[in-house]
């Protein structure tokens, strides 16, 4: 078969909402120029998402601190970040960021399993009370730390919430591939999560490697699109990875940005801000923007 | 005629067609950004089949920050008088040298101010000065508008401007200073008394005529239109078929902070868009050069597949758009490892695009470099002792002359 012919089995194969063989992930990663991976991904992009670009602006609240009433109207999402000293300080955050009125966010699922000692029940009843405190979702299930995370997020999804997205913390070369093929087999319950981000935040320190180049960036994007059909979006991080790449990144299969300031920095200058600038790169990506709050619902 | 569709004028390209005017304007503001790309990366491809991605190692020196010409796009320059303003002297310019050689460069792109106490007898002496130290040490210097300023200046025509540089020891010509070469948008930007876009021109012409050669550059997302970008890149394309002695074209975006002019940069996706639409257009121009330094290393690597061959300069030291907001850093060992990561094979080069080599970094160990340089430190207010050998024509720079 030509590579032009095996390019259109795939995309035949993906946009129809079928799953890629072995065979075809390994022809996918070994044998595809990263333009060609780049138009499947966005093909198979465009085919669930439309020509819609969501962003979320967010207001990271340390989990001792306060959340300003300014922020209403520029915050979508309340980020609680931090790791707490205990499972009352975690619920306390969360009360006093929901008087806001912005959809709370916190934590990440291995924290909440530190908390609860890796009892189940435990864990359960911690979900519990951040819900009926007011938390909207899980801010994030990191792929490389947390055991488990097939019945992890069915506790969740049974408890009420949901898990914001799923991040990789730290991974480089092959092991970035792994975690994709990884996330790709999980069975997840419907909505239980909502993201993700298949770029990883942290980089690698503890290995020899060099850091991830944008070919490498991008391509880990276009394979996230479409190997993982579990997950509804596939994101990327504005602050973390920046404008350009981000955006170079919805070209590439993403559809989703994370983590715009909602509060923009004083040195950004005249006639410049963040969310007039995320727009103006989506829609130069030739997507449509809309924004979104943390509950991943649409805000006009 | 009916239009064409973006599908008829890929084929013609895909073909090696020559993109018209209206072409071009139809594929950049109706054709997906991964069919541009593709459509440059076969273009690229036809033109280098090697799979050979250059770079030079060479130093971007700014010997003046004190200018006239008061650009709004510009953060670097400083007026007559200011207590920021500096001119570096020629020791100093032979310790960059120097540490340039030591990581294996052989260029200087000497570019600066239009500085009105600068007379043409200083970088004549310069330039004869650093021949006589370093014979085989090549000069990239001056752009057409300070060659427009020293014509100005000192009330000589072009032409004997370019001779007197080239007897001094001028090597070739850098093509800063086009921005966009259309006289509307170079008076919005405040840069048409500097040089219009037929006397930016009117110097390549006259530089490629002697038998020097340049480069030529482009800096968008100002106040231009689409089709007044497409423009810069039909006069260069139109002087190219005359003269053939562009070496390379170069792109990037503006960079808004700490300009008078502000606003938002362009985005990725426009410089990729507008580097792939420059392959198609410039079918007479060999290189094409990646950005990196204004867009990052990583979407500066991405312009591989977008029609570059060439990742431009380590550079080692950076002035002008770091004086904007724009402060990456790649070394040698950083450009190739990104070479080599997107699939091609790294050498080096000097600026008549002439291979010399493997990367210095496979050969000897280089110290790493995670930050460029600046032409001087924040706090040195230092004025050159040679400086008072040259007549200065502004009362300040009179003054600065008699103090010393």
């Amino acid at each position: 078969m030509s590579n032009e012919a095996a390019l259109d089995d795939l995309r035949a194969t993906l946009t129809e909402g079928g799953r890629l063989s072995d065979e075809q992930v390994r022809n996918l990663m070994l044998k595809t120029d990263l333009l060609s991976l780049g138009m499947l991904a966005d093909d198979v992009r465009r085919s669930r998402h439309g020509e819609t670009t969501t962003f979320v602006r967010v207001a990271e609240v340390p989990v001792k601190g306060a959340v300003s009433t300014e922020l209403r109207g520029q915050a979508m999402e309340l980020r609680i970040i931090g790791v707490p000293d205990s499972p009352e300080v975690m619920v306390s955050a969360v009360r006093l960021a929901a008087e806001a009125g912005i959809p709370v966010t916190g934590y990440a699922v291995h924290d909440l399993l530190e908390m609860s000692n890796g009892d189940m029940a435990l864990f359960r009843h911690l979900l519990d009370e951040l819900l009926e405190v007011g938390l909207a979702a899980i801010s994030e299930l990191v792929v490389d730390r947390t055991p488990e995370p097939e019945s992890v997020v069915s506790t969740v999804v049974d408890a009420g919430l949901a898990i914001s997205r799923v991040t990789i913390h730290e991974a480089s070369g092959d092991k970035r591939i792994g975690f994709l093929k990884a996330v790709a087999g999980w069975t997840l319950p419907d909505r239980g999560v909502w993201a993700f981000a298949p770029l990883p935040r942290a980089a690698v320190v503890s290995e020899p490697e060099a850091p991830p180049t944008g070919y490498d960036d991008v391509r880990q994007v276009a394979l996230a699109r479409l190997l993982v059909d579990n997950i509804g979006s596939i994101q990327v991080d504005w602050a973390l990875h920046g404008p350009k790449l981000a955006q170079v990144a919805l070209t590439f299969g993403a559809d989703d940005i994370d983590a715009v300031p909602a509060v923009d920095a004083v040195d950004l200058g005249p006639r410049r801000t963040s969310l007039e600038e995320v727009r103006q790169n989506i829609r130069a990506a030739s997507f449509v923007p809309v924004e979104r709050n943390g509950c991943f619902e649409s805000v006009m | 005629m009916n239009p064409q569709t973006v599908d008829e004028i890929a084929r013609k390209v895909g073909d090696g067609g020559r993109l018209s005017r209206t072409e071009a304007l139809t594929l950049y503001e109706q054709a997906p950004t991964h069919l541009l790309g593709c459509l440059a990366d076969e273009a690229c491809a036809r033109r280098h089949p090697s799979g050979i991605v250059t770079y030079i190692i060479d130093r971007n020196v700014n010997y003046t920050n004190v200018c006239v010409a008061k650009c709004n796009f510009c953060a670097f320059y400083r007026p007559v008088g200011s207590p920021e303003g500096y001119v570096l002297g020629f020791d100093e310019l032979f310790t960059k040298i120097d540490e340039t050689i030591a990581v294996g460069g052989e260029q200087l792109l000497l570019q600066g101010g239009h500085n009105p106490d600068l007379p043409l007898e200083w970088y004549e002496d310069l330039f004869r000065a650093v021949k006589t130290r370093y014979p085989s040490f090549r000069l990239h210097a001056l752009s057409p508008p300070e060659i427009i300023h020293l014509s100005r200046l000192s009330q000589l025509d072009v032409p004997s401007i370019i001779e007197r540089l080239t007897d001094a020891g001028l090597d070739s010509i850098p093509g800063g200073g086009a921005e966009i070469l259309v006289d509307r948008v170079r008076r919005e930007l405040n840069c048409y008394s500097k040089a219009s876009a037929s006397e930016w021109l009117g110097v390549m012409r006259d530089a490629h005529r002697v038998g020097l050669r340049t480069t030529v550059t482009m800096m968008f997302g100002t106040v231009e239109s689409l089709d007044e970008r497409i423009e810069h890149l039909m006069r260069v394309r139109d002087l190219q078929d005359e003269t053939g002695g562009f070496t390379a074209f170069i792109t990037w975006s503006f960079q808004p902070s700490n300009t008078e002019r502000g606003g938002m940069e362009a985005t990725g996706v426009d410089y990729l868009r507008t580097l792939a639409l420059a392959r198609l257009v410039l079918d007479n121009v060999d290189n094409i050069q990646a950005s990196w330094v204004t867009q990052g290393g990583k979407v500066g690597q991405l312009s591989l597949s977008y029609g570059a061959n060439d990742m431009g300069s380590v550079m080692i030291e950076e002035n002008v758009v770091r004086a904007a907001g724009a402060a990456f850093c790649m070394d040698e060992l950083e450009i190739v490892r990104n070479i080599e990561n997107a699939g091609f094979i790294p050498k080096r080069r000097n600026m008549h695009y002439k291979v010399l080599g493997d990367p210095i970094v496979q050969q000897r160990e280089v110290p790493r470099m995670t930050t460029l340089a600046q032409a001087r430190a924040a706090n040195d207010h230092s004025v050159p002792e040679e400086l008072v050998r040259y007549r200065a024509r502004t009362p300040s720079g009179k003054r600065q002359r008699v103090q010393h």
